[in-house]
């Protein structure tokens, strides 16, 4: 049913549209042109101190020189499969626990308020705890990572889970459905929507995870860079590694996006 | 005398919740036999889903006894196909879930949806069909488990009503043509009469059985018997005994 000879109007709503696009995009991309150019001209023009604010060209000079140390893939790949580890072992097991208490009516009742008080407490309160049972080393980091998201995955996808469509629930109970064919058939596939955004939450709270767990114990990583640039006052060295976790940050929230498109493609809702 | 396919003796059933507690049908008794297509009218919220899911042994009533003989097929208001399975996938869920899934199954499956209509949008999703056809797969969908009896609740109420009209004709004609027991529910006065061999009238909340009725048309057809004399006396007196 695929139609492409169009008529003039709808022609001339595709061009506005595009241009639209072309509008936005092209703006977007103004911005932080305009504001890289603030950043740098009024530091250079002495209306704002370089030494407090840094700027656009002492950072790239700074990226510059963590590279020429060899030590710039260092620390981000430190903090990035710090995040990763704890990003897919907070969503495997967040889920899975999220299966479990749908499973179980009964347990889902006895752990609820157990789950409420978990979510409301402040991780960072858990840190000298941490320490001492994973050391100081990238371990803590992970399950720091793990702790602040896998919350979150469990509540979002227990709540999902639980929405699913009582009349659906009730045509699959009529033709004589077992529970586990209700969850692969119904519960599962029905909560994919849910699962996509549950992943772009869980993505912010890794990264949360892991940079506050390398400010607590870190030797390494970008959080390191943070804190150790406080400490001596190097504020260059603070700014770049906040731009590296910005892109990064960016570029785990397109994977997702694109997974996104991947399965939304195999499912057309 | 032929066989019966469902039979509720005396069937109370009460739901239980923390405000308290609802009788949702209470004495109720009648039966279906093999072949027939009987109607069930009543007032809004007096038991009806409530009785077929007695029916379709998904409750167990809390006195009396509900006896079935054979597999249901259970349809609903709206089609709930599911949105992610293509049509011929959809129709295909029964069989998997009874795990029957064989390839001459599979075959037996479309060959109804061809029959049916459905060929040309075997491949397409249920957001690509309208609500008709939608409906249309719905049924398919519950014939292609190969049920000994039909449940209806309300299944044409969701369409507009030109849509109804249509649907309401294609279905009757496929349940007569496949020669399917079926159980309707239904609020449409019309709608009962138009499609039914027998009315059972519904009592209030806890739902009883108040009248039954035969209906004594020569054709099965759901238009002609509209325009059938017969049709707006039949209407006049279940409109009554609706509203008592
Ligand atoms: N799961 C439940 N728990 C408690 N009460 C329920 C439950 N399901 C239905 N009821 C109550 O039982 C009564 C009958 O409900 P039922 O859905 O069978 O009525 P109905 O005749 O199908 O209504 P409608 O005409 O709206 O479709 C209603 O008063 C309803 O509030
Ligand atoms: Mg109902």
């Amino acid at each position: 049913m695929k139609n492409t000879n169009f008529s003039a109007e709808h022609l001339k709503w595709r061009k506005k549209r595009k241009i639209r696009l072309i509008v936005v995009q092209s703006l977007r991309v103004g911005l932080l042109l305009f504001f890289l150019l603030f950043w740098e001209l009024s530091t250079r023009l002495g209306w704002a101190d370089p030494f407090l604010v840094s700027s656009p060209s002492r950072i790239a000079a700074t990226i510059g020189s963590l590279y020429a140390e060899g030590t710039l893939f260092y620390h981000i790949g430190v903090t990035l499969l710090e995040t990763a580890i704890g990003f897919l072992a907070a969503v495997a097991l967040g889920y899975a626990i999220a299966l479990l208490l749908w499973w179980s009516d009964m347990l889902r009742r006895i752990l609820e308020p157990y789950i409420v008080v978990l979510n409301a407490l402040p991780k960072i309160a858990m840190g000298p705890l941490i320490i001492i049972w994973c050391g100081t080393g990238s371990k803590a980091i992970v399950f720091m990572t793990i702790l602040v998201g896998i919350i979150v995955v469990i509540m979002h996808m227990l709540s999902a889970f639980l929405e699913t469509d009582a009349n659906k629930l009730l045509l699959l109970r009529s033709m004589g459905a077992s529970k586990l064919q209700i969850l692969t058939k119904l519960v599962i596939p029905s909560s994919r929507a849910a699962f996509i955004s549950m992943l772009k939450v869980a993505v912010g709270m890794s990264w949360i995870g892991s940079i506050m767990g390398e400010y607590i114990v870190s030797r390494a990583g970008l959080g390191y860079l943070i804190v150790y640039g406080g400490q001596v006052f190097k504020l260059d060295l603070v700014m770049t590694a906040t731009v590296i976790l910005c892109a990064l940050a960016a570029g785990m929230y397109f994977l997702v996006v694109l997974l996104e498109k991947i399965l939304v493609k195999n499912t057309k809702n | 005398m032929k066989e019966k396919i469902l039979k509720f003796e005396n069937v109370k059933l009460i739901y239980h919740t923390v405000r308290g507690e609802t009788v949702a049908t209470e004495n109720l008794s009648f039966s279906v036999e093999e072949g027939e297509f009987v109607a069930m009218i009543g007032p809004s919220g007096c038991g009806k889903s409530t009785l077929l899911s007695l029916a379709a042994g998904l409750l167990a009533p809390s006195e009396g006894s509900v006896e079935r003989r054979g597999s249901v097929g259970y349809m609903l208001q709206r089609d709930e196909l599911f949105p992610w399975r293509t049509i011929e996938k959809n129709i295909q869920l029964p069989l998997e879930i009874e795990k029957k899934l064989t390839p001459e199954a599979k075959k037996e499956a479309r060959e109804l949806a061809e029959k049916y209509g459905l060929k040309d949008f075997l491949g397409s999703y249920p957001s690509e069909l309208s609500g008709g056809m939608r409906q249309r797969a719905a049924l398919i969908r519950t014939l292609a488990m190969r049920p000994d009896i039909l449940l209806l609740d309300e299944p044409f109420s969701a369409l507009d009503y030109q849509t109804r009209l249509n649907v309401t004709q294609d279905v009757a004609g496929i349940i007569r043509r496949e020669k399917k027991t079926a159980l309707l529910i239904t609020h449409d006065i019309s709608e009962a009469i138009s499609l039914a061999d027998r009315v059972i009238v519904l009592t209030d909340r806890p739902a009883r059985v108040a009248h039954t009725h035969t209906l004594d048309f020569e054709e099965t057809d759901p238009l002609k018997r509209r325009e059938n004399r017969q049709f707006s006396a039949w209407f006049e007196l279940l409109w009554k005994e609706l509203n008592v």
